[in-house]
């Protein structure tokens, strides 16, 4: 079957082809080097990641739900605390969470599939000690409101910014909104390494310098441990990766948002599609768009060659990590999302015709499925 | 606005490093290592082409090479060896009220993956031949709270399991051995992994089998257990969008996997190595009344992760020593109850007099694979001159 494919899901060995030969020198570099953690390639990597997103620090961790959890526990948040998020993002959003002892609370999505500001804050309460507004797809929630709502109830904001890096909202970079923003540089994603990895966005100095010893032992140098830590570092190797990759992002966000306009310009009308605030410029990780008939778009479109994605078909307050803590009904926007939401391929190297092809057979559903 | 992170705090390394790179006879041999980069490249290629980046075939197939050449029926690739240690104590459901016994002279992390799930470390002191946990004095310190024990197997040199394991059995407390330093290593021909319920390793880059960044490898011998640790290590995944249990991203990458396959072919050279320059070195040494070596025992294979033995003066020698071009290093100057991290924990200099003395006077040479007798010899010659000169 995948044989037929001709519009797949990701295409990463294209992106790979771009820095090869760069990149294939730098990790002969670093082999000669012999510095293979924390070195000159990491320490550059987060210069110019804080120069890229406008933050006065980068830190980089070993992966995005680390780059989260890490500042959750450098907060000093854990047993008795409640922290707030969105149930339909990736479960990596409420497990950091967990992960520090504090508990995961849910608030709907609005119409932006993202965390709804009314909803957070009726799901305040005297225990709530932050929120992780999730930038779901690319698309920048409405965070200003948001940081009120949080400012107003003494609560910390920490964005989750996994799938959004490059975007912005009021022509600001997500991540400086908060106290912090935690992205993720899986394969996946827009700026992606070659396996896991990870970085935080701050403006607090105090936050990045708990946050350099969490992630290495909690050490301040080679034999001194002020605080009980972790191990959670970018390899040199990824962090080569990723300024190679970090001086096409530019280019691939801007590839990315035409293919994004075509599909806009393209379903306007015929189809739902998710809504975003005027104010966000989206770097479309995902595009999203909703189905009464979703399962069986799909496989209309597998048959004629198209690979889509759910993200994701079980919102995480009914997961099975929950133990029936919540029921169906307690989130229905998010509930709805999971239902009939579906991605659709969306990537720099996605030639024209493969987004024609998309779109045509997207309205071709369409066009038998009337309702 | 923005700073240098290393400015800040933390960023250590690089000024180690250079300094460490401006000898000639270094503990760091990575260079050397990786001359035939470009084998391990097009293997690398291969996994880039398929987008294969996370877990997959490549870290499938290394796991079960990894276990085999350790005699253990599964192995599971995590993110680090501190990793190993912490999941293995979370997949024992070891956290806060708790209490795990481990030794204080040991790397950080091995105390660093106690404290983090919330369990109290508690530390029992070594021996002061081979720097491992003093059995002995186990079960005084052993209460109604303690649920496990951290063995470390210090530089490659395995405890005395048997024992450890009748102990543990008759407390009911479980095992998660520390063995980031004992790839290879066995103990009356049985792994690190044969008696306990989990045994870590890491692939750190300085390691004996390494990679190109971090990386770790848990094994065991329980079906329940390597379930367990792969829900934990993949965010309590059981497959793309079900989710079992809330978890942690803990992952060998993909890439590394393939560099630590590469690096298995030559793990026995690698081991050889070592063995052969530390014997050279222990045949040289021995006879200097300065230095304690340890005692070395027939039924221990040593994979001499580290050649560190006691010394008199050692700070003065190991500044001669770099002065001569030797990366002479103290693997730890300040054991772990005298951390600030574990104040907490009410130490004070004194409560574990072998770990301080160990900590006052160890030294570790370079021994591995790329080291010349030459080099060797000029070592010896130059402990000799430095004792020579103090006592003349």
């Amino acid at each position: 079957m995948p044989k037929l494919l001709n519009v797949p899901f990701v295409d990463l060995g294209a992106q790979y082809l771009e820095i090869r030969d760069d990149l294939l020198n730098r990790i002969d570099e670093i082999g000669k080097s012999g510095q293979y953690v924390l070195g000159e390639e990491c320490r550059q990597f987060e210069l110019e990641l804080a120069d890229f997103c406008g933050s006065s620090f980068a830190i980089s961790v070993a992966n995005g739900s680390d780059a989260l959890f890490l500042v959750l526990k450098s907060l000093g948040i854990g047993p008795g605390d409640e922290v707030i998020t969105a149930p339909n993002s990736f479960l990596a959003s409420a497990w950091v969470i967990v992960a520090t002892g504090a508990v995961p609370k849910y608030c709907d999505v609005d119409s932006y599939h993202n965390l709804d500001p009314l909803s957070f804050k009726q799901a305040i309460t005297s225990r709530t000690k932050a929120v992780i507004p999730v930038h779901l797809a690319g698309v920048p929630c409405d965070i200003e409101k948001i940081v009120e709502i949080a400012n107003a109830s003494n609560i910390q904001v920490i964005e989750d910014c996994a799938q959004a890096i490059g975007a912005t909202f009021n022509g600001r970079h997500v991540g400086n909104f908060g106290i912090a923003g935690g992205f993720s540089l899986h394969p996946l994603k827009n700026l992606g390494v070659m396996g896991d990895g990870g970085f935080i966005t701050t403006n607090d100095e105090q936050l990045a310098q708990k946050l350099l010893m969490l992630r290495n032992h909690g050490l301040k140098n080679r034999d001194e441990m002020l605080i009980w830590g972790y191990n959670s570092r970018l390899d040199e190797v990824q962090a080569a990766v990723g300024r190679l990759k970090l001086r096409l992002l530019k280019k691939w966000n801007k590839r990315v948002a035409e293919i994004a306009d075509k599909y806009r310009k393209a379903f306007l009308g015929r189809i739902d599609l998710p809504n975003f605030p005027t104010e966000s410029r989206p770097v479309w990780h995902n595009f999203l768009i909703f189905h009464e008939k979703r399962d069986e778009m799909r496989e209309y479109l597998l048959e004629n060659g198209v690979d889509t994605r759910i993200h994701y078909p079980i919102p995480i307050h009914l997961q099975i990590g929950h133990n029936n803590e919540f029921s169906a009904g307690d989130f229905p926007k998010a509930e709805y999302q999971s239902a009939h939401s579906l991605s659709l391929p969306i990537y720099p190297t996605m030639s024209n015709e493969q987004v024609q092809h998309v779109v045509t057979n997207v309205l071709e559903f369409c066009q038998m499925n009337l309702p | 606005m923005r700073h240098e992170s290393s400015q800040v705090i933390g960023n250590f390394l690089p000024e180690q490093y250079e300094k460490d790179a401006q000898l000639e006879i270094n503990h760091n041999y990575l260079t050397s290592q990786f001359f035939d980069y470009k084998e391990i490249f097009k293997r690398i290629e291969g996994v880039v082409l398929q987008n294969d980046f996370t877990l997959g075939k490549a870290v499938d197939d290394f796991e079960r090479r990894f276990a085999g050449l350790h005699q253990a029926e599964y192995a599971i690739g995590v993110g680090s060896g501190s990793d190993a240690i912490f999941l293995s104590l979370k997949a024992l459901g070891i956290g806060p009220g708790d209490e795990v016994i481990t030794p204080p002279f040991t790397f950080f992390a091995t105390v660093g993956a106690i404290a983090t799930t919330g369990a109290t470390p508690v530390f029992v002191d070594v021996e002061i031949d081979g720097f491992n946990l003093n059995l002995d004095l186990i079960e005084a310190a052993i209460t109604p709270r303690t649920r496990a024990i951290v063995p470390v197997h210090w530089a490659g040199r395995i405890c005395d399991m048997k024992r450890l394991r009748q102990i543990a059995d008759k407390n009911q407390l479980k095992i998660v051995e520390d063995a980031c330093h004992a790839v290879s290593a066995t103990r009356d021909g049985e792994f690190a992994g044969a008696l306990s319920e989990t045994a870590c390793f890491s692939f750190h880059p300085l390691k004996n089998l390494n990679v190109w960044g971090d990386g770790g490898i848990i094994l065991t011998n329980s079906f329940e257990l390597s379930k367990r640790l792969k829900l934990l290590r993949n965010h309590g995944l059981v497959s793309r969008n079900e989710c079992h249990e809330f978890a942690f991203n803990s992952r060998l990458d993909t890439i590394q996997a393939v560099i630590a396959d590469y690096l298995c072919d030559k793990l026995p050279e690698i081991t050889n190595a070592r063995i052969r320059n530390s014997k050279y070195l222990d045949s040289h040494l021995k006879d200097f009344p300065q230095i304690q070596l340890h005692t070395r025992m027939e039924n221990l294979k040593e994979v001499y992760h580290l050649y560190s033995f006691l010394c008199e003066k050692r700070d003065d020698l190991s500044e001669f020593l770099r002065s001569r071009g030797i990366d002479a290093k103290i693997h730890y100057p300040t054991p772990l109850h005298l951390q600030p991290a574990a104040k907490h924990l009410g130490h004070k200099r004194g409560d574990f007099p072998i770990a301080e003395r160990v900590s006052n006077q160890v030294l570790s040479l370079p021994v591995h694979e790329f080291i010349t007798t030459e080099q060797l010899d000029f070592m010896i010659q130059s402990i000799k001159e430095f004792y020579d000169a103090q006592t003349a």
